[in-house]
């Protein structure tokens, strides 16, 4: 009855058949599915008198069409490709919070405000709306800078969640994954290929790939070790969950769970993408704009410190709070330098400069070094000032009230030192205001012996370092009284009276009344505070009292130099921007955020191509072609029935022969 | 490439969201007018575009500066031109006065008129534009020139403005002041050697001396030795035995010196001691006015005060002249620094315009390419997905 089983082998061959086809075309817009074809081989045959009869066809296996080169070569592009895409959505934001080119609003119109107003006020130094106009400047490019600043790092606090969120999404996965590896061996150790599991398992670790970059290894019976990260996150049936963690250097990494060594060099999928964002890119971009923040609050305190409003000279001043007062502490350490107090005495109106040199204070503590406590109680000892620091600051204040103080670096009205032997010694005054780039002390000897305004009398000007810059006529053809230029922007003038022929006298010019930075570190007549974007802010002193923008360097607090350096820091390189301006340190700022994101707009679409081709390769091989299965169901249907008709021919047949019989 | 159904809705998806972006971002262009409406659209360009925009509020800053500059620098030039009027007009009476072309004119009323021109002189140098005075240096607030009367009168006036200006960046690299210190302005500083014009014998000795503009020297006989003083006798110093060739005299008011040679000093009487290039247009008219107030003058007197005057005056006028052409020549500067400011300016917005700005032309074709291609890519995507063989079997 070899006919009947022939006939049923080809019934139940094109039945199989069909199944295979209709569970293609039932699958063929699921993602993941790699078609299936039936192999089938002659059925064992029989030998009848020298002739060889088959014994009908049976189904060998069923082949699931794959290239698993191809799917490598997928999950690698594809992973690269959910990295960029990644970077670039995120990186988005964040040059749409930078809000330059869309618009008026952005930063970079906010500092030109800014220094445009200073150049206003140079014109205006004592009109109120002039000055208030720098202070709401002012105010509204900190607003920006914290505004910036905080949404970076809330973006920062963003991204941890969302790569927790996506660590999470994996854990689950690989979780997955590890069943299906033990359903798999399970059934393929049972001579049965799975491969419906393992299209589930492949699209599920191609999900993996679009979350962290994946390697594959292939083991025995369809089981398949997972790495990702770098981390063996499946093996055979055992799964290892991950983690996500900020490491020492506040960068995001990936470790194990519960393990505590992270790494932070992921590449591949969206994780990669926010810890290269956050790690490099993000970091980066806060670190510049802190940096110009920074910059911008010291090198505007750092005119403001020493110069005088409107308001004039103070009767009190206070500094900001410190959480440590140990002056090497301070970022960066104050070590040495220099700090200059001019104490006016209305009462008697005697103007004179005191010099605090820190590295003369004997700190109260040796162990602990130089404090803001030492420096205080030197300044105390002024006649004219009461000096504290308590848990508020520094606070500066007059012991009376006919005292007054600033840190002007004006040059006082009488020489500072002098050596006269003169009968009638001659009134020598001092104006102008000092143009020079660093502190000198000007030295002036005569030359001669005589009545001023007569015979052959001279003054020799020498600088600090002994080279002589000028020398100047005041005998005869010199009227006394008159101004004397030594250059620089002093002046000096010599009164009625004689000079013995080896007078002298001196006269200090300052360029910075403050070497050792003190004054803004501590807060003291400052126009900004803070430490960077995120808590850049105009002092309470000066928004509620804008007559104390520094706009003078002059003694009578007329002048508009200090406002005049103000306004051009606008152009000035500064060395903590590797030597750029302001405006132009900003300006780079964005556009290499635009170029980064360039870049990765470019590569997106090169990879979306690429994964593209690779799919529609994977398509031509794995994918179900409508026609083709159409095609192959005509064939099997016909088949079918043929083996239907030869059943019936062979029943009809034996019934003949019972017939017969 | 095969036909699978996956391949086929993927290829279709793709080309779909290609358009779609492209249309997308043709639209965002037409919307805004421009092609770069982020750095990330053309990162070089948007450089370029911010440098540029900040030059541009930079160059409206300079403008406006420069235009402030410029109306109190014009406000200037009219007051200097106010007191070069009042100068002559003082002039003017006093040659009529002492020409005889007065028509009688009386010296009460030429006193009167040469008052009323210093007042003049004096309110044109307290002159203030927007609030400020502007030949106060750079105190601007406080006015410059502060005036002692007696009777209604001007006696002295000082000034007490700053000796600094007030530079203003109106381009960049480039300062100007428009806040002049009237001291600099209204007199004059080439001092010269004293000039007796008495019959006293008293010359100017060799030292320096430091007075200013007309000095009365005073020389009377204490009965032993002659006495010179030049502060009307609040002090004075005692004349050797046959003269000093370099005498020191000083005014106790104002601590100023004047170097006598008083060898020649043969009788007593008073000197009208004058220091061309010292003078200042408020002291000069101040003591015209007061010698032609004195009672009994000859007419001897009144044409040495005619002459010293006169010279005063002409000096005064050279100076205001000499400073009128300064403020002159600076305003035409500052014109020709405004209009290649605005040139700038212009061309800022020029470059940045074709830079930034899409061309609406070029993208009204884009726009309407990409519709067309995305209609297209729509209709094969219809027809691709409705027919297989199964619709056939």
């Amino acid at each position: 009855m070899s006919n009947l089983s022939i006939g049923i082998s080809g019934l139940q061959a094109a039945q199989k058949a069909l199944d295979i086809i209709g569970n293609n075309l039932a699958n063929a817009a699921t993602p993941g599915y790699h078609r299936q074809r039936i192999n089938f081989t002659p059925a064992y045959s029989t030998v009848r008198q020298s002739a060889i009869i088959g014994g009908g066809v049976k189904s060998s296996s069923i082949t699931r069409m794959v290239d698993n080169l191809l799917e490598k070569e997928l999950l690698r592009q594809g992973s690269s490709l959910a990295q960029v895409s990644q970077e670039y959505d995120t990186l988005q934001t964040v040059e749409t919070a930078l809000g330059e080119l869309s618009g008026s609003g952005g930063l970079n119109e906010a500092i030109d405000n800014l220094f445009n107003a200073f150049a206003d006020l140079t014109n205006h130094t004592d009109e109120i709306v002039w000055q208030r106009q720098v202070v709401t400047s002012a105010e509204t490019l900190a607003t920006k800078f914290r505004t910036l600043g905080s949404f970076l790092g809330e973006l920062d606090a963003q991204i941890q969640l969302e790569a927790e969120n996506y660590v999470e999404q994996a854990n689950a996965i690989i979780n997955q994954i590890a069943r299906l590896n033990d359903d798999i061996e399970k059934m393929e150790l049972q001579g049965t290929k799975a491969n419906n599991l393992r299209d589930e398992r492949d699209q599920l670790i191609t999900e993996l790939s679009e979350i962290i970059g994946v390697s594959v290894f292939e083991r025995d019976n369809g089981v398949v070790d997972v790495e990702a990260g770098g981390i063996a996150v499946v093996i055979a049936t055992r799964a290892t969950e991950l983690e996500t963690g900020i490491m020492d250097d506040g960068s995001l990494g990936l470790t194990v769970k519960g393990a505590l060594n992270y790494t932070k060099y992921v590449s591949g999928g969206k994780l990669a993408g926010l810890m290269n964002l956050k790690n490099t890119v993000f970091a980066d971009v806060a670190q510049d704009l802190d940096d110009l923040a920074l910059a911008l609050i010291r090198q505007v305190n750092s005119f403001q410190v020493q110069g005088m409003g409107s308001h004039g000279s103070f009767t009190g001043l206070d500094g900001w709070p410190l959480t440590d007062e140990v002056l090497a502490n301070f970022e960066p350490p104050i070590t040495d330098g220099k700090v200059y107090i001019r104490v006016t005495d209305t009462a008697t109106d005697t103007i004179s400069r005191h010099e605090i040199d820190l590295a003369t204070i004997v700190p109260a503590d040796p162990l602990v070094g130089l404090t803001v406590s030492d420096v205080a109680n030197e300044i105390n000892a002024i006649t004219g000032l009461n000096c504290w620091y308590d848990a508020l600051g520094l606070h500066i204040e007059q012991s009376a009230a006919n005292y007054k103080f600033d840190f002007l670096p004006a040059v006082l009205p009488t020489p500072t030192a002098s050596s006269l032997s003169g009968g009638t010694v001659p009134t020598i005054t001092v104006s102008g205001i000092y143009t020079g780039s660093q502190n000198d002390t000007f030295s002036f000897e005569v030359s001669g012996a005589g009545i001023v305004g007569n015979d052959t009398l001279t003054l020799t000007v020498r600088n600090g370092a002994g080279q002589v810059i000028k020398t100047l006529n005041i005998g005869q053809g010199y009227a006394a009284g008159d101004k004397l230029s030594i250059g620089n922007g002093i002046d000096i003038s010599v009164g009625v009276g004689d000079f013995g022929a080896t007078d002298s006298f001196q006269v200090a010019a300052f360029a910075s009344t403050d070497t050792s930075g003190l004054l803004a570190a501590l807060g003291v007549n400052c126009f900004f505070s803070g430490s960077g974007a995120l808590n850049i802010a105009v002092r309470s002193q000066i928004t509620e009292d804008p007559t104390r923008v520094a706009t003078s360097l002059g003694a009578d607090g007329t002048d508009n130099y200090n406002a005049l350096r103000m306004s051009q820091l606008k152009d000035e390189p500064i060395s903590s921007l590797d030597n750029m301006s302001i405006g132009t340190f900003h300006r780079k700022l964005v556009t290499d955020v635009g170029q980064q994101l360039s870049i990765r707009q470019m590569r997106e679409d090169n990879l979306m191509v690429i994964v593209q081709n690779l799919t529609n390769q994977r398509d031509d091989i794995s994918g179900v072609d409508i026609n083709e299965e159409a095609a192959q169901l005509l064939i099997f249907e016909q088949m079918f029935q043929s083996m239907a008709k030869y059943l019936s021919t062979v029943q009809s047949t034996m019934e003949s022969l019972m017939t017969i019989m | 490439m095969g036909g699978t159904l996956s391949s086929l809705y993927n290829n279709v998806s793709f080309g779909l969201s290609l358009n779609a972006r492209e249309i997308l971002r043709l639209q965002e262009q037409v919307t805004t007018g421009s092609r770069i409406n982020r750095a990330s659209d053309a990162p070089s360009a948007a450089y370029r575009v911010l440098n540029l925009s900040s030059q541009q509020r930079s160059i409206a800053n300079y403008l406006d500066n420069l235009s402030e500059v410029s109306d109190v620098l014009e406000y200037a030039s009219i007051a200097i031109d106010d007191i070069k009027s009042a100068l002559a007009e003082a002039k003017k009476l006093l040659g009529d006065v002492t020409g005889g072309t007065g028509g009688g004119v009386s010296l009460n009323v030429t006193v009167e008129g040469i008052n009323d021109a210093l007042d003049r002189i004096v309110a044109a140098a307290n002159s203030k534009h927007s609030g400020k005075y502007i030949f106060a240096g750079s105190n601007t607030s406080t006015a410059p020139y502060a005036v002692t009367r007696v009777d209604g009168r001007i006696t002295s006036v000082t000034y007490q403005g700053s000796d600094l200006r007030r530079d203003v960046e109106v381009a960049p690299g480039v300062d100007a002041s428009a806040f002049y210190s009237g001291d600099e302005l209204f007199r004059s500083d080439v001092r010269s050697e004293p000039v007796f014009s008495g019959d006293c014998g008293a010359a100017a000795g060799t030292g320096t001396s430091s007075v200013r503009g007309d000095v009365w020297l005073t020389v009377t006989h204490d009965g032993s030795n002659y006495r010179i003083s030049i502060d009307g006798g609040l002090t004075d110093v005692v004349v050797p035995p046959g003269g000093n060739a370099n005498q020191m005299v000083t005014d106790s008011r104002t601590g100023q010196v004047l170097y006598v040679d008083t060898t020649g000093i043969n009788t007593t009487g008073t000197e009208w001691v004058r220091v061309p290039g010292t003078y200042d247009v408020f002291n000069a008219l101040i003591t015209l006015r007061d010698r032609l107030a004195t009672e009994g003058l000859t007419t001897a007197d009144m044409e040495e005060l005619r002459a010293n005057a006169f010279a005063a005056i002409d000096e005064l006028n050279g100076v205001l002249i000499q400073k009128s052409v300064m403020v002159g020549a600076k305003i035409g500067f500052l014109e020709e620094l405004k209009g290649n400011l605005e040139t700038l300016q212009y061309s800022t917005e020029d470059e940045k315009a074709r830079v930034e700005q899409a061309d609406i032309a070029q993208l009204a074709i884009d726009l309407s390419r990409r519709e067309i291609l995305y209609q297209m890519s729509l209709s094969m995507a219809g027809k691709l997905l409705n027919v297989s063989l199964l619709d056939y079997l």
